[in-house]
């Protein structure tokens, strides 16, 4: 009797009633369950790949894609390989995904402002703004921008506005700078550009506390930004010296009998339409964020600063904003988040980015392989994005504590 | 005690401190800025209303609407494919007299308030279906009897509510999970004998608007309870437990819908057996709910997250066992707090019902897409058609996050 006892107790307590032998069994059954479920699926996938013969493996990722993609950044052509196309499709989905990021913000601070305005008009109309394009699909949206754009005259006989922007059914066209020359010049001249700004950025840290150090005007903004512009003028004359030159602003012009356009930059309809409604979309979301982040700044701060002599925007732009961004950062990534996953819509609207060119893979490839690879691409964005949010949101907060 | 002022000497404030010009002299013209801003508004304002309501008004075309009308609403349930004989329009009007007779029921239980609003806007609108002259050529008069007849259910679930045992708030969630089931058995269908009135329609035909609200009404149901559980995985200190949940909910916060959606009809059935059914409704249905209750699981981590420890300790102190201190002390009160994002994630979750058109399903928006771009007569009126889904879609979700304040306010949410 005593050793049934003994065998049956933990620490004095009979084993069925220990907390900590219960969770250990729990953890076990749940492993064992889990651990067959996978087993099951895999091996039904195993089977499944055998009978039906459907391919699997990364050995496709060699192959030549011979598929157009619509719209690319970065050179490509139907010889080149999986592997590539696949690169490629990424950097559409990063490029919507940066140009929307940076448009929703801008857009979404104003009307989150213009929301907490004392105009009563201008409150309002944000309001509405953002009750009506925060709830309405961005789908729906994004079928109506289409077809607005798509009910454009052709290039032939599109708009002409000053006989440099020209505005039709395949997109919109305005002077800019051109990648007339080599891709891999435009691209040193982008790292340089890159090295440009922050360059600017550490100029504008030292003249700015250089400022606060001896208090004379020292204008930190203009000279970052003249460091960062210079860097980049620079740069471009010495590669210009070299070779070709990497960017020459041209101004867009009919070309061929078909009514192409040539030169300038062009802004194709797909990721005209994709950009208009991914922004005005999310610019509702971040509104509402801002205006929360600007409302948790207690009064007192801003009556203070009204009452040392700050204007309105002044204390919005030194005392409120600084605040507010404590509270507003984080959900803001999240928002950008979202962004970059809502591009995924792009193959409603004629853009072929990441989704869709992996969806007309899969009509050459192993469907499996081909979406465990996009949603790794994903979920790295989606860690690149909280990565850079929560980095600026440690900067912030040690900043101004 | 007589007063020492002459009370006649005190002024009123000046005219134009009060009143329409003060309120306008406050809110609108108090600094040049702000005229500024007014008068750029008004003028954007105007320009915006009077172009808008010229378009609806005069050159907009709303015929397609009307005429597409019932595809809106059921997709192609009714077409030659999905029933033969085109006799099965009755089937979704008739869950709708369930969805009216449950609405009844609350009324009758709540007596006032909001659930009386909606449940009388509800039936009123569903009975002015009626007078619509939409294209029901082939069912015609006995679907506008049941469209009117939601007023008679109404009727009927508030008297049952108000005076017979149905009428508990337990009896009326029993009942609303019986209504969901018997709905979707009456859109299902099945053969009685040799008759083909309540025929098998395949899931494939199902859609428009009836197709976005299963969804979300599944989705909705099931994501909250899906959630918490995996909030409470995520908390657990049994760490197989906690990877799995953990794993579980950043890799579907990290991908897309969309693309789960089309993993979900390429890739998942390879995954079961040939023997198992393939059903592209409940691969949506599963995949936006799992999808969103990953959404909600952080929600709900973050609400128990900024409860008071010193809650959990009490209940504790009190001899509480853990899963009823988190049953009934942490967490009622931590779901209450998050209400605003919950509903927010409901919200997502009825817009993401547009997404299905990516595994072949005729949802409402894929209805307007395809009536645009299938039928050359209808090619000029895409704006049209897409402001009025956009209008019903708004609707929807508008009345959620309306409904969600009043529930917060009725809580005391920020008050104690």
């Amino acid at each position: 009797m005593s050793t049934v006892n003994t065998l049956l107790t933990y620490e004095g307590i009979p084993i069925w009633r220990h907390v900590r032998v219960i969770q250990w069994m729990l953890q076990i059954v749940s492993a064992i369950v889990i651990v067959a479920l996978l087993a099951w699926f895999f091996t039904n996938i195993g089977n499944a790949v055998q009978d039906r013969d459907i391919p699997f493996g990364f050995t496709f990722l060699d192959r030549e894609y011979q598929t157009p993609i619509g719209e690319h950044f970065i050179p490509y052509d139907s010889s080149d390989t999986f592997r590539y196309a696949m690169f490629v499709a990424v950097t559409n989905t990063l490029l919507v995904a940066v140009l929307g990021v940076i448009a929703a913000t801008a857009l979404g601070v104003v009307i989150g402002v213009a929301r907490l305005s004392s105009n009563w008009i201008l409150s309002k109309v944000a309001l509405v703004y953002i009750e009506f394009f925060r709830n309405v699909p961005l789908l729906v949206q994004l079928l109506f921008w289409l077809f607005i754009v798509l009910a454009l005259p052709p290039v032939r006989r599109g708009f002409e506005i000053a006989d440099s922007i020209y505005i039709n059914n395949a997109g919109i066209s305005f002077p800019g700078p051109n990648s007339g020359g080599s891709f891999s010049m435009t691209l040193i001249w982008v790292a340089m550009i890159a090295l440009g700004i922050a360059l600017g950025v550490v100029a504008h840290k030292l003249l700015s506390k250089r400022e606060l150090v001896s208090g004379r005007a020292s204008y930190p903004v203009a000279a970052g930004f003249a460091v960062a512009a210079g860097v980049a003028a620079l740069s471009w004359l010495a590669l210009a010296a070299v070779g070709d030159a990497p960017m020459i602003v041209t101004s867009p012009e009919p070309a061929g009998r078909f009514g192409r356009i040539a030169g300038g930059v062009t802004i194709r309809a797909g990721l005209l339409i994709l950009l208009i409604g991914l922004v005005i979309y999310t610019a509702a979301f971040i509104a509402e964020i801002v205006r929360a982040g600007i409302q948790s700044v207690g009064r007192g701060q801003v009556e203070a600063a009204r009452a040392m002599g700050l204007s309105p925007m002044q204390a919005l732009r030194h005392v409120t904003f600084p605040q507010a961004l404590r509270v507003i950062i984080p959900p803001l990534i999240s928002q950008c988040l979202n962004l970059t996953k809502n591009s995924s819509l792009g193959g409603a609207v004629g853009y072929t980015d990441l989704t869709n060119v992996g969806i007309t893979m899969t009509q050459t490839a192993p469907a499996v392989s081909i979406f465990l690879l996009i949603m790794l691409a994903y979920l790295a964005m989606s860690l690149a994005w909280s990565v850079t949010g929560n980095l600026y949101n440690r900067y912030i907060s040690f900043e101004r504590r | 005690m007589a007063s020492n002022f002459d009370t006649t000497a005190i002024l009123p404030p000046p005219r134009s401190e009060t009143g329409a010009l003060g309120w306008a002299r406050a809110n609108l013209f108090s600094t040049p800025f702000n005229s500024a801003l007014t008068g750029i508004s008004l003028a954007a304002l105007t320009f915006a209303l009077v172009f808008g309501l010229r378009w609806v008004v005069f050159s907009a075309d709303w015929s397609v609407v009307a005429t597409v009308g019932h595809r809106f609403v059921i997709g192609s349930y009714n077409s030659d494919q999905a029933c033969p004989g085109n006799n099965c329009f009755w089937r979704p009007q008739a869950s709708l007299l369930l969805v009216t007779l449950l609405m009844g029921m609350a009324w009758g239980v709540a007596r006032a308030g909001l659930v009386r609003r909606i449940a009388i806007l509800t039936a009123v609108v569903a009975a002015l279906f009626a007078l619509l002259p939409y294209s029901m050529d082939r069912m015609g008069m006995d679907v506008r009897l049941l469209l009117a007849a939601n007023l008679l259910t109404l009727g009927a679930g508030w008297a049952l509510g108000r005076y017979t045992p149905f009428g508990s708030t337990r009896a009326i969630a029993i009942t609303s999970v019986v209504f969901f089931a018997l709905t979707i058995a009456l859109m299902l269908g099945f053969r009685i004998g040799d008759s083909n009135w309540l025929q098998p329609v395949d899931v494939r035909h199902w859609g428009g608007l009836t197709l976005n609200l299963i969804l979300a009404v599944a989705g909705i149901t099931l994501s909250l309870p899906i959630g918490i559980a995996l909030a409470l995985g995520r908390r657990s200190r049994l760490p197989v437990l906690k990877v799995v949940c953990v794993t579980f909910i950043e890799v579907l916060r990290g991908v897309p819908l969309i693309t789960l959606l089309f993993m979900s009809q390429h890739i998942v059935p390879l995954a079961f057996p040939d023997t198992f059914p393939r059903n592209s409704l409940l691969n949506a249905g599963i995949v936006i709910t799992l999808f969103s209750s990953a959404y909600m699981a952080e929600n709900i981590r973050g609400g128990l997250q900024a409860l008071h420890p010193g809650q959990a300790e009490a209940a504790r102190a009190l001899g509480l066992p853990g899963w009823q201190t988190m049953l009934l002390i942490s967490l009622p009160q931590a779901i209450r707090n998050v209400i605003p994002a919950i509903v927010g994630q409901f919200i997502g979750l009825f817009k993401d019902t547009s997404l299905v058109y990516i595994i072949g399903m005729l949802d409402m928006v894929e209805v307007g897409r395809t009536t645009i771009t299938g039928r050359p007569e209808y090619q000029g009126t895409a704006q049209e058609m897409f402001v009025f889904i956009a209008i019903v879609f708004w609707i929807f979700t508008y009345g959620m996050s309306y409904i969600s304040r009043r529930v917060e306010r009725n809580l005391g949410v920020g008050e104690r």
